[in-house]
């Protein structure tokens, strides 16, 4: 019987060191962030043991946020608490800031990161939708080189991200909020603190004399990833802001989404709150 | 200095002193089972039935694995009857041919590490024959409704007064409706632990987190086929139990004694978060079906009601809790009819088992209820109704009692109405109005809580509490508190030491009270019933009192000072040794009770407490927030202010709980569903409403200094005073706890329907 | 099994140990350095009873690899607590305003009115509890452990 104590962690100085034993089958280890998902779920055994890990918790090259000509680049590393507190975070990405800030308690914030919370591929992780609104990239290395992974193409399936085993996330390039547009996330969870959500949103959108430029909406525990809502996104464009509108915008989110019943929920309630919730981001 | 201290003049009780064992918990040296090093201790582990109900057909070890390294225990190795000596002997503890719900314990075993032992469960096989099983309150409660003979009754009682029957009848309205509640985990913070060591004599010693040293000893002196004086049970320090402590822990002593005894070696089990919650008791999920008769000038005619409990797989103490139940299902109310049908049914589940309130939160979760429709029916608001029906002092209760003494209605409604001047704001409720932002609701409750236990059972158990004079250090005496009585958290020791320190006319440095050990205190009953400070606390303050005119009379002079007593009591422990006085505790004169019909004087007294609940439901997620309560509670003499408030603020916050988050369900393969503390959802700090409190104190003089019970009070009537805001918000009626946003929304769309 | 050797400061002392690097922290600081005094409640990060501070910041230990924990980290745990002026302050405050009662959260629930109190000096009412949002305690219904962070606050040492 294995147990978190048999796996051999790994402590590489440096990321080229990590993705050279990436590369190789034999030294290839889990990459371990922060430990508040892997470690829960290697204890409860919903994940199984494995042999290796590779902790890259302390990599330098895998932290910081700076702004760059393609948008704000966050190190994998970065800890939740780093992405609520960051000016540049709070002023460019708002909506990432505020979905950072109902993540777990500030015992999870000061270890979570970003990119575990995004290789985790939960449904009801928290980040997501705040990263897909904002038509990023999320960029992988290997030790043959990077590969930029649009956002909208990284969550494939249940617990299942485009990233070779060889590889690891090492940043996420997100396009600071536009002149003019205003971002929103919402958390419809199970408490007032240290929820897991039962549905989530973020939206983008540009209002410009009262009409709609554009929007990026996304909801998360959903669907077995995070989802856009393509449909709903090219019908608005153009669209007059009133309450005709808002209550159409309402029906077409809650149509768009298909959720399930779950310990947290029930698919009844998360197709029409899915609604609700979008008109609520939508709404000033 | 005072020329003479008076005895009977309280000095302690009523101050709020910070808590005897505050020190040793922030600073982190209280130790608790798991803190506690366990010499050449093995680990055990429990091997447990798969599927809720089948037939054990036999234990296949693997001959591949090493079996010499672990001790294994199957029911064919328990000394003794193979039961749990609890209200009957049916549960077994360790199934031998039939198991009855999904992880029953088929077998135990212990190695030097807990690893090795989980190692070698995964080498038994368990060879069984799966039978149907029957898996929730929904089923058994269709079952009842429909007459079904394959309803498993485990018990039943009833209380009558008068004609119920005749009396709805001859209502001028008849209001009737059903009231469902899940199960509730206690989610004590410190999960189940306890440790078993051989003694030398053939005995066992067995220690760790418990409500109830006592029940340990007398529900396994059987099974072990030991004498009750060679099971000897220490408390160590508890993280919090509310019940869950208090029959549980015999359970898990059986598998670490019969470990132990075996593996001649102390055994040590201490679960983990997702064994406790799969594999222990909770609060009993409840269905209720309350019919209520109104007079055309809003008085009640009639209270019908039918009240069952889904009671899990065996009685433990199922009877009890469903007794509770009945005796507070029709309290609080003057009418002359009532008629009331407890039972409990089996479900293939975890044995249900004590929870604070110990099934009163589950009856009075649909009386004040249905409380609130029939103010409707009649007319009246929740207010109006229930200031003109409630008990008062002189009045007759469901089983005939006149409350006599000590009544606090309709003190705590009255206070609280007014303080949250509940008139006005009743006037500002949304009912659901279209287009609000926010819709806001007010709601109240009113009951009452049966202190100490039920009829004449402390009569029977005899409860006593001892106080030694011995020296507390060298060439210090004092007196030291000997009771069975527990700290879970609650703040006995702290209270006790209050009360012996008042009996005894000394300051509290003279007194210590030390955790139990059954080697050294009596029984004063276990720690349950809201009897603590009630019934064991005036027993302590009697002992001390009686201590205290024992060394008065062995100086010929009356004690007058603490140096005086130093004096006298070094003097008398020199000469004579330790002194032990005992004191009983003693019904109210003419206390009567029929424990076959239900009739008579069903608690010796009773606290009352009254609950207003301020809602605001956001109508675009129908998302819930309780903003705040306002409560008045008599609990009689108030002993210590700052732990009686605690008590208030802790038990609220886990009604809230109850109210509005804590769901657990039954999964396919008949396992508790949200059994971890990421889905069973409990109040953070960020959940907590406003909450405004405050006592109003009727003493009860036959138990002195007057306390009432407070423990399981503030549990009681949360969740009706939160629906019935709900209703005033929203125009949804809920009757089923807890109350989501995923059931509003799901009645809305049924009543959008119709 | 292969292992690790970490040298930390754990409430201001030195301390190496040579442990699995997958060993949860929480079980180095209690089996390997015999400090008992925080806890485990759930063990997957939910109730913050194991809650010590890693260089000053809350963090659940039972969520830790302890290999994870590098060289010349500053640990400090419920032990450390007197050690210091504030928490001697928290502490006192704690057992004025009765903010204890089964004890079994308070190790961590200490920790993380540490963390606030070190870094602001007067939070206000939701500060207070967004700080202990980690924290699950079944007994006090949280109000008496607001009102000893207040107290303790307003007591705080200046520098």
């Amino acid at each position: 019987m294995r147990t978190v104590e048999d796996i051999e962690i790994r402590f590489p100085g440096s990321l080229a060191e990590a993705l050279a034993w990436q590369a190789d089958e034999k030294t290839r280890g889990r990459p371990l962030a922060g430990g508040t998902d892997l470690m829960v779920q290697w204890e409860s055994g919903v994940a199984a043991i494995p042999e290796r890990a590779v902790s890259l918790w302390g990599l330098k090259e895998l932290k910081g946020i700076r702004e760059t000509p393609r948008g704000i680049e966050i190190g994998a590393m970065t800890t939740h608490t780093e992405l609520r507190s960051s000016p540049l975070v709070r002023e460019k990405l708002p909506a990432l800031a505020a979905a950072a800030a109902t993540v777990g308690g500030r015992q999870i914030q000061n270890r979570g990161t970003i990119a575990g919370n995004v290789a985790n591929a939960s449904p009801a992780g928290d980040l997501a939708p705040t990263l897909l609104i904002t038509d990023g990239l999320a960029t992988a290395a290997s030790a043959s080189g990077r590969r930029d992974i649009p956002l909208a193409k990284l969550f494939t399936g249940y617990r299942k991200l485009d990233v070779r085993a060889d590889e690891l996330l090492v940043s996420f390039t997100l396009p600071a909020l536009p002149a003019g547009a205003r971002e929103k996330f919402h958390k419809i969870g199970t408490r007032a603190a240290q929820a897991i959500s039962k549905v989530m949103g973020a939206c983008r959108v540009r209002v410009q004399n009262g009409t709609i430029v554009s929007l990026a909406v996304s909801l998360g525990s959903v669907a077995p990833v995070p989802v856009r809502l393509p449909e709903l996104e090219q019908w608005i464009a153009g669209r007059r802001v009133d309450l005709n509108l808002l209550e159409e915008v309402e029906r077409r989110a809650s149509a768009e989404v298909h959720p399930i019943d779950d310990i947290r929920s029930t698919a009844t309630y998360r197709k029409w709150v899915s609604g609700r919730l979008v008109r609520a981001l939508l709404e000033a | 200095m005072p020329a003479t201290v008076q005895t009977r003049d309280p000095r302690w009780v009523g101050q709020g002193i910070p808590r005897v064992d505050a020190e040793d918990k922030v600073r982190g040296r209280a130790q608790y089972v798991d803190d506690l090093l366990v010499p050449n201790g093995w680990h055990g582990h429990v091997v447990r039935a798969p599927v809720p109900h089948g037939l054990l057909r036999g234990l296949t070890p693997d001959p591949a694995f090493d079996w010499s390294r672990v001790v294994v225990v199957t029911a064919k190795d328990i000394p003794g009857p193979n039961c749990i000596v609890s209200h009957d002997r049916s549960m077994p503890v360790i199934a031998s041919d039939e198991f009855l719900y999904a992880g029953e314990p088929v077998a135990l075993i212990a190695a030097p590490t807990l690893r090795l032992a989980r190692e070698a469960a995964e080498h038994l096989r368990i060879d069984f024959e799966e039978r149907p099983a029957i898996l929730t309150l929904h089923e058994v409660a269709d079952q009842f409704k429909h007459n079904d003979p394959a309803l498993v009754k485990l018990c039943g009682q009833t209380i009558r007064k008068g004609d119920a029957e005749a009396a709805l009848a001859r209502a001028h309205k008849v209001v009737e409706a059903e009231y469902t509640a899940g199960h509730q985990e206690q989610l004590y913070i410190e999960p189940q632990g306890l440790v078993a060591e051989p003694t030398g004599d053939g005995g066992v010693f067995i220690y760790g987190s418990m409500q109830c040293p006592y029940f340990i000893v007398h529900e396994l002196c059987e099974a072990l086929a030991l004498p009750p004086e060679k099971i000897r049970v220490k408390q160590a320090a508890v993280g919090g139990a509310f019940g869950g402590k208090e029959e549980f822990p015999t359970w898990l002593a059986g598998y670490v004694a019969l470990l132990a005894l075996k593996a001649k070696r102390p055994v040590k089990i201490v679960y983990d978060r997702h064994q406790d919650i799969l594999y222990t008791t909770k609060r009993h999920p409840v269905w209720s079906r309350y019919r209520t008769g109104l007079n055309r000038d809003g008085t009640i005619a009639a209270i019908a009601v039918d009240f069952l409990l889904d009671g899990g797989a065996y009685l433990t103490l199922s009877d009890v809790v469903m007794y509770r139940g009945i005796l507070h299902a029709a309290m609080g109310y003057r009418c002359d009819h009532v008629f009331v049908n407890g039972l409990v049914a089996r479900t293939n589940t975890v044995p249900s088992g004590a929870f604070r309130g110990f099934g009163a939160p589950q009856a009075i979760w649909g009386l004040e209820s249905h409380v609130d429709a029939m103010a409707a029916a009649a007319g009246m608001t929740p207010h109006e109704f229930r200031l003109k029906n409630c008990l008062v002092q002189g009045d007759t209760t469901p089983t005939g009692q006149v409350l006599k003494w000590s009544v606090g209605s309709p003190a705590v409604l009255e206070k609280s109405l007014e303080r949250c001047r509940f008139d006005e704001q009743w006037k500002k409720c949304s009912r659901g109005k279209p287009g609000a932002k926010s819709w806001y609701g007010i709601g109240v409750s009113f009951f009452a809580h049966g202190a100490a236990f039920t009829g004449d059972g402390e009569a029977r158990i005899k409860a006593r509490a001892a106080m030694d004079l011995d020296w507390l250090a060298p060439g210090r005496p004092g007196g030291i508190v000997r009771v069975s009585s527990t700290e879970m958290g609650q703040g006995a020791l702290t209270v006790l030491s209050q009360l012996a320190a008042d009996g005894l006319g000394l300051d509290l440095s003279r007194v210590s009270c030390p955790f139990p050990d059954t080697a050294l205190v009596p029984n004063s009953g276990p720690t349950v019933a809201s009897r603590t400070t009630m019934v064991v606390g005036s027993c302590v303050y009697g002992a001390a009192g009686k201590l205290k005119k024992a060394l008065e009379q062995f100086a010929g002079k009356p004690i007058a000072s603490g140096k005086e007593f130093d004096e006298i009591a070094s003097a008398y422990l020199n000469k004579h040794g330790r002194l032990r006085v005992e004191h009983l505790f003693v019904l109210p004169p003419g206390t009567q009770w029929d424990q076959k019909t239900f009739r008579g004087d069903s608690y010796p007294g009773y606290s009352w407490g009254c609950n207003v609940a301020e809602v605001e439901v956001d109508p675009r997620t129908l998302g819930i927030r309780v903003k705040k309560i306002t409560a008045f509670y008599d609990i009689g003499k108030v002993v210590n202010p700052v732990l009686a408030k605690g008590q208030i603020e802790g038990g609220l916050v886990q009604a809230l709980g109850y109210s509005v988050m804590e769901k657990i369900g039954i999964d396919r393969k008949g396992r508790f569903d949200a059994s971890r503390m990421q889905t069973y959802i409990i109040p953070t700090m960020q959940d907590i409403p406003e909450m405004d409190l405050d006592f109003v104190e009727f003493p009860f003089d036959h138990a002195p200094p007057g306390a009432k019970g407070v423990g399981e009070l503030p549990m009681d009537g949360l969740a009706p005073a939160i629906a019935n805001a709900i209703e005033a918000a929203t125009g949804l009626r809920m009757r089923d706890l807890p109350i989501t946003p995923e059931k509003l929304y799901e009645h809305s769309q049924k009543n959008l329907g119709r | 099994m292969s292992t690790v050797k970490r040298t930390w400061v754990v409430n201001g002392e030195r301390w190496t140990v040579d442990l699995p690097p997958g060993r949860r922290l929480l079980d180095a600081l209690r089996n390997d350095l015999g400090l008992k005094g925080t806890k485990e409640g759930c063990g997957e990060g939910e109730c913050g009873a194991c809650t010590v501070l890693l260089n000053g910041e809350p963090v659940t230990s039972c969520l830790i690899a302890a290999g994870q924990v590098p060289d010349g980290a500053e640990i400090m745990t419920v032990e450390g607590l007197e050690k210091t002026e504030g928490g001697r302050i928290l502490q006192e405050a704690y057992i004025e305003r009765g903010a204890a009662q089964c004890g079994f959260c308070i190790p961590g629930m200490i920790m993380s009115s540490f963390a606030l109190l070190s870094k602001t000096r007067t939070p206000d009412d939701a500060e207070i509890r967004e700080a202990h949002a980690g924290n699950i305690c079944r007994c006090t219904g949280y109000e008496k452990i607001i009102e000893a962070v207040k107290l303790a606050a307003n007591r705080w040492p200046e520098k």
